[in-house]
C-alpha cells in the first residue's frame, strides 16, 4: 500500500489484476444473461450479452498489453455463483457493482502510472478509464426510477 | 448423527466471514479498508469482493463512506473478531499439541474457524492455556502424546495412516472395558 516507484513488474502485477477483473466479468455477464427471469429476457439480456461481448474485448486488450510488455498473462480467477435465477434490475444492480470495481482498478492504475514516463501504459489506463465510466454511467441510467 | 445441515445455520458463509476478517486485519495494520486492500489481501477480484461486499452491506454487517473506506459494523465486528479468536486457538492447539505446521495450522484453521462452535473454541482455549502453563502435568501430557504420536504420510486423502488410526479408536471403543 506504499506510494513506492511504479516498476515494471508492478505494472504487469496490475495488468494481471485487470485480466482477471474483466474476464471475471465477462463470465458473470454470462451468467447474469442465462439466469434472466421473466419479461426481463427481452431487452435486459441483450444488453447484457453486449456487455459481455465488450468486456471479454477488454480483457483481450489487457493481455495484450500485458504479452507487449514481454510477458505473458496469469488468469487467477475464482468464482462460485449460485444457481439462482433473478430479474432485470438486479441483475444491471450486480452488473453495476462489477463495473464499478472495474472501474476503481482502472483509476488507480492510472493514479499510479500517471507521469511515471510510460506513455503508452499512460494512454491505455486513460481509455480504459473513460470507456469503463461509459459502462457506469450507462448502467446507473438504466437503473435510474 | 448427521448435523451437517448446522453448516447452513451459521450468520455467515465462509467466504463472507473472510471478507469481514480482511477488513478487520485491514483496519488492525492500516488503520482503514478499501475494496482493493481486501481483494489483493484475499486474493481474488475487486468485482467478486464488491458483490460480497454488497450483501454484506445489505445484512447491516459492513459500512462505506463517501470516499469509499469500508468499516465493520457493531455486529461485522463481533463476528470478525469471533472468527479471529477462534482461528487462534485452533492454531495453537494444531501447533503446540499436535505439532502441525504453522503453514498447515493456517490452512486447516481456515477451514472450521467460522463453523466450530463457541463452547468448543472456549473448550479448546482453555485446553490451550493448559498447555502453555508450563507445569509439570502439561509438559508430561505433551511429551507423552508426541512420544505415543507416529509420523503421519498426508498423501492422498484420507491418508492410509488417517483411516488406519480411525480403525482404532472405532475398535478401542467398541471393545467391553473390562477386555482392555
Amino acid at each position: 500500500m506504499s506510494e513506492s516507484a511504479f516498476t515494471r513488474e508492478e505494472a504487469i502485477g496490475r495488468l494481471n489484476e485487470l485480466y482477471a477483473e474483466e474476464i471475471e466479468a465477462a463470465l458473470r455477464y454470462l451468467h447474469l444473461a442465462v439466469t434472466l427471469k421473466g419479461l426481463d429476457r427481452l431487452m435486459i439480456r441483450k444488453v447484457l450479452l453486449d456487455n459481455l461481448e465488450e468486456t471479454m474485448e477488454h480483457a483481450q486488450l489487457v493481455g495484450e498489453k500485458i504479452v507487449q510488455m514481454g510477458a505473458a498473462p496469469t488468469l487467477k480467477i475464482q468464482l462460485n455463483l449460485p444457481p439462482e435465477r433473478g430479474n432485470g434490475a438486479d441483475a444491471l444492480r450486480t452488473a453495476l457493482v462489477v463495473e464499478r470495481a472495474a472501474l476503481d482498478a482502472y483509476r488507480e492504475l492510472l493514479e499510479r502510472v500517471e507521469g511515471g514516463g510510460d506513455v503508452v501504459l499512460e494512454e491505455f489506463a486513460r481509455a480504459q478509464v473513460a470507456l469503463e465510466s461509459q459502462h457506469v454511467s450507462e448502467l446507473e441510467l438504466l437503473l435510474e426510477d | 448423527m448427521h448435523d451437517w445441515r448446522e453448516y447452513d445455520q451459521n450468520p455467515v458463509s465462509h467466504s463472507a466471514a473472510h471478507h469481514l476478517v480482511a477488513i478487520a486485519e485491514l483496519f488492525d495494520e492500516y488503520g482503514y479498508a478499501r475494496v482493493s486492500d481486501v481483494a489483493r489481501l484475499l486474493g481474488i477480484t475487486r468485482g467478486s469482493v464488491s458483490v460480497t461486499l454488497k450483501g454484506l452491506k445489505g445484512k447491516g454487517l459492513v459500512t462505506e463512506d463517501d470516499r469509499r473506506f469500508l468499516g465493520l459494523s457493531d455486529e461485522g465486528e463481533r463476528i470478525a473478531r469471533g472468527v479471529m479468536a477462534k482461528k487462534q486457538v485452533l492454531k495453537g492447539l494444531f501447533m503446540d499439541l499436535l505439532g502441525v505446521s504453522e503453514e498447515q495450522a493456517d490452512l486447516d484453521t481456515c477451514k472450521i474457524e467460522h463453523l466450530v462452535s463457541d463452547e468448543t473454541a472456549a473448550r479448546v482455549g482453555r485446553a490451550l492455556l493448559f498447555l502453555r502453563s508450563g507445569s509439570e502435568n502439561a509438559t508430561r501430557f505433551i511429551e507423552g502424546l508426541r512420544e505415543f504420536g507416529r509420523q503421519g504420510d498426508a498423501e492422498g486423502f484420507p491418508s492410509e495412516e488417517v483411516q488406519e488410526l480411525a480403525r482404532e479408536i472405532a475398535r478401542e471403543t467398541e471393545e467391553p472395558e473390562g477386555s482392555r
